[in-house]
Order: C-alpha cells, then sequence, then structure tokens
C-alpha cells in the first residue's frame, strides 16, 4: 500500500480547501472550465459519489445516527473507492483530477483524534497543489444564510449539540473548522488563496499557480 | 475498567462499562458461529444476558457491504473501511450499550479477522492498526485454531467454497481449490502472529464440536468469575506434561487439562513468563514491526498495477 507522498504519477491532482461560504466550489468549477478549454482532460471527483458506498451514507444521514466515527469512517469509504477506482486510475492514464478535501478539519471538530485521522488518510495521494480559501466566519456566514435555504444537520454540526438553533450551529461549528484550517495551512503547505477579493482575481491567481505546476503534465485531447 | 488499543472515541465513557467483551476469533467456516449458538443458551440459564454481534450486521453498513461485495469491484482499502464503519457503528450502537448494561457480549469474530484479511491482501499493517486502534480491548479473546488440511473438508461438505472466503479477488488461481487453499494458508499464518501480538488464548478446533465448547465454557466461566487466565491456555503455554503452577484464586477444580494445550511447536519454546499477566503481555498496537510482506499481498499488488 502506497501512502501519502509515495505515489509519482503522470497526471496532476489539485484540491480546494475551506469552510462552507469560503467559495471554494465556484473557483473549482471556474479552474475545470478553463483547463477543459486548455484541452487538458480534466475530472472533478466529489464527495459522497462513490455508488458502492453513497447509499449507506445516505442511510446514515437521513436516520441522523452517525457518530464522529462512522461519519469518518464512511465517508473514507467513499474517499477510498473514488481514490482506488476513479483518481489513482485517472493520473495513471494522465488526467488532471480536481476534488474538495475537507475531511481533516471535519473529522478532527468532531472529536476525532487528528493523528488517528491523518493516518486514515494516510492511502491519499499528495496533491500537486492545494488550495485553501481563507474567508473570515461572518462573510462566509452571511453567503451561506443569504443564497441557501438553510442547513442541513450534519453540514450544520448539530449531532455536536452545540445549539438547538441550526444557523447557530452551523456558526460554532464552521468557526471551529475554521481554527482546524489555520493549523493545517503549514502542515500541508496550502496555498492561501484571500476568499474576500473579486472571484475573477481568485482565479486569476488560482490560474497562474495551476499554469506553473502543469508545465510538463501530458495533455490529453479527449476528457475522459 | 475498559480500555481501546489507542484512541478513545468522543463521547464514549469506558469506565461504566460493567459487562463484559467475549470474542470468538477463527476462519471461515472454523464453526465460530455454531459454537455461539451453544453458548448463548448455556449463559442465558445462568442468567446472564448476551448481546451476540459479528460482521456486518450492523444497521449501518451492513446491507451496503453485502451489496458491494455482490459487484466483487472493491478495492482492497475501500472494503476495509466498509468494514472498519461497519465495526465502529455496531461497537458504538450495540456493544458499548450493551456493556453499560451489564451485558456478556459474544461477538464472532472481532477487529482481528477483519486485520488479517486487510494484510492477506496487501494493506499496510501500520495503517490497519491505527484505523482499528479505537476498538475496546475485550475482556478474552478465543481463537479457534485450525490447519488447512481440516478446515477444507468442513467447508467442502457443508456449504462449499465462497468467493471472498477463498480470496478470489487476489486472482490467487482459477481454481476455486487452490485459490481457497492459498488464501486460507495466507490467512491462517497472519492470524497466528495476531495470537502471538494480541495474546489470543487458543482452542484446538479441529475437535468434535461438543470438545470445542467444553473448553470454550471453561474458558469462558473463568472470564466471568474474574480468576486469572491460565498459563496453560495461552499460545505461548508450556507443553501439558508440565505442572501448572496452582491458580492463585485455590480453585483447584479450575481443570487446565481441559483446556486446549498449545501445540507442539508453540510448546517446544521455553515458557516465556507463563505468570506474565494479559495486561502486560499485550503489545501496543503500532509497536510491533511490520510484518514481511505475503505472497498473496504481492499478487494483489501485481494485480493492481495491472
Amino acid at each position: 500500500m502506497k501512502r501519502y507522498g509515495e505515489h509519482r504519477f503522470p497526471g496532476k491532482l489539485f484540491i480546494v480547501e475551506g469552510i462552507d461560504g469560503s467559495g471554494k466550489s465556484t473557483q473549482l468549477m471556474l479552474l475545470h472550465q478553463w483547463l477543459q478549454a486548455e484541452g487538458y482532460g480534466v475530472v472533478f471527483s466529489e464527495w459522497n459519489s462513490s455508488p458502492l458506498v453513497k447509499e449507506t451514507t445516505k442511510r446514515g444521514k437521513k436516520k441522523q445516527n452517525l457518530t464522529p466515527a462512522t461519519f469518518s469512517l464512511i465517508h473514507a469509504t467513499d474517499f477510498a473507492d473514488r481514490m482506488e477506482h476513479n483518481i489513482i486510475p485517472l493520473l495513471k492514464a494522465g488526467a488532471v483530477l480536481l476534488y474538495i478535501y475537507t475531511a481533516f478539519a471535519r473529522d478532527v471538530v468532531r472529536g476525532m483524534n487528528p493523528t488517528w485521522v491523518r493516518e486514515l488518510y494516510s492511502f491519499a495521494v499528495k496533491p500537486t497543489g492545494a488550495f485553501y480559501f481563507r474567508v473570515p466566519l461572518d462573510v462566509a456566514m452571511k453567503r451561506i444564510l443569504d443564497g441557501r435555504n438553510g442547513v442541513k444537520f450534519y453540514e450544520a454540526g448539530m449531532d455536536l449539540g452545540l445549539s438547538e438553533d441550526a444557523e447557530e450551529s452551523f456558526g460554532i461549528f464552521q468557526g471551529r473548522i475554521l481554527d482546524e484550517y489555520e493549523k493545517m495551512v503549514p502542515e500541508f503547505d496550502l496555498i492561501s488563496v484571500d476568499a474576500t477579493l473579486p472571484i475573477e482575481d481568485q482565479q486569476v491567481q488560482m490560474r497562474q499557480i495551476v499554469k506553473a505546476k502543469l508545465a510538463q503534465a501530458r495533455r490529453l485531447r479527449v476528457a475522459p | 475498567m475498559k480500555e481501546t488499543y489507542g484512541v478513545g472515541l468522543p463521547g464514549m465513557n469506558q469506565g461504566e462499562l460493567t459487562g463484559k467483551l467475549i470474542v470468538v476469533e477463527g476462519t471461515d467456516g472454523v464453526g465460530r458461529s455454531t459454537q455461539i449458538k451453544l453458548l448463548r443458551p448455556w449463559l442465558e440459564q445462568q442468567g446472564r444476558a448476551v448481546l451476540d454481534t459479528g460482521i456486518k450486521r450492523s444497521e449501518l453498513a451492513g446491507k451496503g457491504i453485502q451489496q458491494a461485495k455482490e459487484g466483487h469491484t472493491l478495492g482492497r482499502i475501500t472494503l476495509s473501511l466498509f468494514y472498519a464503519t461497519d465495526f465502529a457503528d455496531r461497537l458504538e450502537h450495540q456493544i458499548v450499550p450493551a456493556l453499560r448494561a451489564g451485558f456478556v457480549v459474544l461477538t464472532d469474530r472481532y477487529t482481528y479477522s477483519l486485520m488479517a484479511r486487510a494484510i492477506v491482501r496487501g494493506v499496510d499493517p501500520a495503517w490497519v492498526r491505527n484505523v482499528y486502534s479505537f476498538a475496546l480491548k475485550p475482556d478474552a479473546v478465543f481463537y479457534l485454531r485450525i490447519g488447512v488440511d481440516d478446515l477444507i473438508p468442513r467447508v467442502v461438505f457443508s456449504r462449499g467454497f465462497d468467493y471472498w472466503e477463498s480470496g478470489m479477488d487476489l486472482h490467487p488461481s482459477e481454481d476455486m481449490y487452490e485459490s481457497f487453499r492459498r488464501y486460507q494458508v495466507a490467512l491462517l499464518a497472519e492470524f497466528e502472529k495476531l495470537a502471538q501480538e494480541y495474546n489470543f488464548e487458543v482452542v484446538d478446533a479441529s475437535s468434535d464440536i461438543r470438545t470445542v465448547f467444553e473448553r470454550l465454557r471453561v474458558g469462558i466461566s473463568r472470564v466471568l468469575t474474574g480468576e486469572p487466565r491460565e498459563p496453560l491456555f495461552s499460545v505461548a503455554a508450556p507443553p501439558p506434561e508440565v505442572e501448572a503452577p496452582a491458580p492463585s484464586s485455590g480453585e483447584a477444580t479450575a481443570a487446565p487439562r481441559a483446556i486446549e494445550p498449545a501445540p507442539a511447536e508453540q510448546a517446544a519454546e521455553p515458557a516465556a513468563a507463563p505468570k506474565v499477566s494479559r495486561s502486560a503481555a499485550q503489545v501496543e498496537v503500532g509497536d510491533r514491526p511490520e510484518p514481511a510482506p505475503q505472497a498473496l499481498a504481492k499478487a494483489a499488488e501485481g494485480d493492481a498495477k495491472r
């Protein structure tokens, strides 16, 4: 079993990190469009997309009987399936992979041991570049609460019993995740992007960095 | 006071767990579930409340694993983590509440089978140990030991060879018999290592059902009354000819002879500190150097490279 950092593939892997409302998904989508237009074979892999694991995760969330341990493990299972069946074969084929990676911060805030969580995910491929979209909590909260019809149970960290009020719980939970991210920036060499800047400016920064890292990547003319 | 093998889980108060956690381990087809079916009524007749549980019986993940296995497309890390999810769900929603209520929890396999299966499939042993380091240390692990030659006829004349129990996902051979044999040999070798590391109490499962049942009853009675473990019961035990030290409790009827002596090759070793207590002999997770890669692990590796 190859561990984090030991994999060597022709493909490239870029990931985004940040609390809900940091705009990370938007930036990733814009990057995706651009890379495709540039002629790269690009694949976006998202959480809970493993067909084998999806039903189980759904069942647990619906019944609200996930504990911090099972929440962590079922998401790791989903991630492993994507890693083994999707991400690694595509990286071998030279594709550019994009995904959102929030597991460490989320699990640790739920009370899982930080070392245990890091070791759990040690089978993951080390990304070519990892972006962290840094945003103050109040800005992120405003974006989320303006744009969505309420937040979901686990999204708001309601399982932690922080508050009966979903919005309040969401705020406390995201605040703790933010603290976790700040610790992870130096540990994982995350590339910080000021997520309060205009969207276009953030995207320009992101593209410059990605471009430099893609210099020697093989281009797949047809997207898989 | 129960402890885990490493990390604690949020919200689990281990001090309240007054029940007994008893594990029956062993390979596929060795007769674990038969024994548990006998043990449960035996315990209940004594007025003990029993919870029996086993792999894939979680509300959360049992069904998902079954469905995923029918497709035969799970990767080895994914499969390991799916089982770990199932285990965690049962630990938190079945085992711990039962232990808190003072039940005897009889579990048909524990983390050890899951670890052995993963390691034989080439998953990093240190990684597997970390994954399961939240597991509670059981009060006793009874390992039903059997050689592959005794195992094969049992499986053939009961339910036949199963795809996963034959390690067919590792493609060791096109032939189901060959596959089963090679896979089980590798698995049994891994179990032997785990038996040493986690201080299993070995029961010879090549004997008939009644004899095995009798031995398990003696062992379980001892766990329930809180008597110290007999040195003869351990894998590192001296041969049966050697007079066992008198039990400290003065219980002359502890009948150490009723318990399976260790096999010759184990017994030939000097009886290394037979009085070492269970907890002291327990090796902490991750302390052990990684075992050499299994032959099957290599096969799996080759397979992954295709």
